[in-house]
């Protein structure tokens, strides 16, 4: 007679993760739809579809406010934090989405979106993900998706960009996982709880934790290891591009913000935080630099999004909560102030061809002063002028790294700052300035209003966060 | 006693038998090659194509399709093993493994990732 298994986990922890199956089942009524529904109504099916996944995923996720709970002994940690990052996620999904209506040939669209939302659940995985184990499955399931999707686009800087992230993604994930092993070997446990007591060998959490940082750093595009960002942003489709560059960041921010604030150990934070402050730094005048020289918008915003997640981490220092707020805040600001950009951008396309290049902004001023007026406000917020989101958000960052002592931060920051200025402006430069050579006579051909849609809102936004800075209390990342 | 120093034994037999195993053929074998012998060996199958040749990159389809399907296999094993001792646990999760896979089975199929193009 065999004796019964008892399932170790009930209704609540099933619960816990709702938001998640939410976002990871929807793509199989997507799948299903694309296959059933005729070729004309395809496309609108599966974004509505896929929309309203999210959307109600994004309801399921703000009812556990308020919450904590743990779930699978211990491999998935709601509450306020969680909560927070997940709806990043969702929010950074759903205006990819919007731009979505150029993603792949019409046969391909049902896939390509089902492949973004299950990206998107492994983002949302890794933002409560409280042991090693649910933090590599959470990323490759976020990666995996996003090989695909980075091949979409039928040229072959799309099949550069795939192959390259593929192989580079791949390689930072084999450092990650040796450091995951080493921390293991220090601590005797997977879990993140575990690693806040003091390790039996201290050497080998200090190897372990230095290889597993690399692995998100690496995700999180900062300096040295963002050389790849460019290329791949460059290459994959528009609406990737956008969703890589919010949810993907929102992901690896959530691991590192929840390591580096509830997992490491007082007695040698020190020594495992100071790389990652030099990280910060290098990232804010590297991304900036590197934005310089740049041609095309997505590049450009390649960089950008390295010196922008270079501001967030700096927030991060000093581990103080106030920090960790205003981190959050700016992240939000970013996604915002970055994902109205792109929209502009997606407006510019058309058919065959992105427009991305500068020469496709050369007298836009004069030819749509309402979306050249709105893409000089967005990049002024990127580079943190008043009144913007942008602004706020670096007065802040300022205001608690000096507060943390890390005034050597908050000097790089707006030396960065400066250097930033030059790089957006000269796209300003570009829409407004007269005479140099005839601007191309061409009317917006977008393939759908849905871009204007992510402008608005996004302008909106990044104008009223200016003055209402929402930093949300109760987000420490317990673990338990 | 290091609780490592028999892995370390281990790893050191293992690296001088593999090297061992490389080099002493080379050094002491007798060579005495006829067409018969040079042959690439496919179980006493004559062979009918050069082995180191090209193949169609259209394989790569059929290669990842087999993985994901014998995975499918693969984990249908230890669920028939332990199926009475997980009751109708185990059944749901195996149906909802199954209905993922057939979704995606039916997206391969009218995709006509079946089809030899």
């Amino acid at each position: 007679m065999p004796s019964t298994l008892t399932i170790p986990w009930g209704n609540a922890d099933w619960n816990a993760i709702l938001p998640l199956g939410v976002v990871a089942l929807t793509p199989l009524l997507v799948i299903l739809a694309d296959l059933l529904l005729p070729r004309s109504l395809r496309r609108s099916v599966v974004l509505a579809l896929a929309a309203l996944g999210l959307i109600y995923a994004g309801f399921l996720a703000a009812r556990g406010w308020g919450h904590p709970y743990s779930a699978f002994g211990g491999g998935f940690v709601t509450g306020g934090f969680t909560i927070v990052f997940q709806e990043i996620v969702i929010a950074g999904a759903l205006f990819s989405l919007l731009l979505a209506t150029h993603l792949g040939r019409d046969d391909q669209a049902g896939g390509a979106v089902a492949l973004l939302l299950w990206s998107a659940s492994g983002a949302m995985l890794m933002a409560g993900a409280a042991n090693l184990m649910t933090i590599f499955l959470g990323l490759e399931l976020l990666s995996l998706a996003l090989y695909c999707l980075c091949g979409l686009a039928a040229r072959p800087s799309a099949r550069e960009a795939a192959l390259k992230y593929l192989i580079l993604s791949s390689t930072a994930s084999g450092f990650m996982l040796y450091g995951m092993a080493l921390l293991f070997g220090a601590t005797g446990s997977v879990q993140l709880s575990a690693f806040a007591a003091p390790a039996a060998s201290p050497m080998l959490f200090t190897l372990g934790s230095g290889l597993f940082l690399i692995g998100f750093v690496f995700k999180l595009s900062l300096a040295p290891f963002h050389i790849w960002t460019p290329d791949v942003y460059e290459g994959a489709p528009l609406p990737v591009t956008a969703f890589m560059s919010v949810v993907t960041k929102a992901g690896a921010l959530a691991v590192l913000a929840r390591f580096a604030y509830a997992a490491l150990p007082q007695a040698n934070a020190q020594a495992i935080l100071v790389p990652l402050w030099i990280v910060a730094a290098l990232s804010m005048i590297v991304g900036n630099v590197g934005a310089l020289a740049q041609t095309d918008v997505k590049r450009l915003l390649a960089y950008s999004g390295t010196a922008q997640l270079g501001y967030v981490v700096a927030a991060l220092a000093g581990t103080t909560s106030l920090g960790l707020r205003y981190a959050i805040f700016y992240l939000v600001a970013y996604m915002f102030m970055n994902l109205g950009a792109f929209a502009v951008v997606a407006l510019l396309s058309r058919e065959h061809e992105e427009g991305s290049h500068l020469s496709a902004y050369a007298g836009l001023g004069y030819r749509q002063p309402v979306l050249a007026a709105l893409m000089t406000f967005f990049l002024l917020a990127l580079a943190g002028l008043p009144p913007t989101a942008g602004f706020t958000g670096k007065l802040l960052i300022l205001a608690s790294s000096v507060d943390a002592g890390y005034a050597w931060l908050a000097v790089i920051l707006i030396v960065g700052t400066a250097i930033s200025a030059y790089a957006y402006l000269k796209i300003v430069l570009a829409m407004y300035a007269r005479g140099a050579g005839a601007p191309l006579q061409r009317a917006l051909h977008p393939a759908s209003a849905l871009p204007w849609l992510g402008v608005a809102i996004c302008a909106i936004a990044t104008f009223v966060l200016t003055f209402y800075p929402l930093a949300p209390s109760d987000v420490l990342p317990l673990v338990k | 006693m290091n609780p490592y120093v028999p892995v370390g034994i281990f790893l050191g037999v293992a690296a001088v038998a593999a090297t061992a195993f490389v080099l002493v053929p080379g050094l002491l074998a007798r060579r005495k090659p006829n067409p018969a012998k040079s042959e690439a060996y496919e179980c006493g199958v004559e062979p009918t194509s050069v082995v180191g040749g090209h193949f169609p990159v259209r394989f790569y389809l059929i290669a990842m399709l087999f993985v994901i399907f014998d995975v499918e296999a693969a984990s249908f094993y230890p669920w028939a093993v332990q199926m009475h001792a997980l009751r109708a646990y185990g059944l749901l999760e195996m149906a909802a493994f199954v209905v993922v896979l057939a979704i995606g089975y039916a997206y391969v199929w009218r995709k006509g990732g079946f089809q030899w193009r």
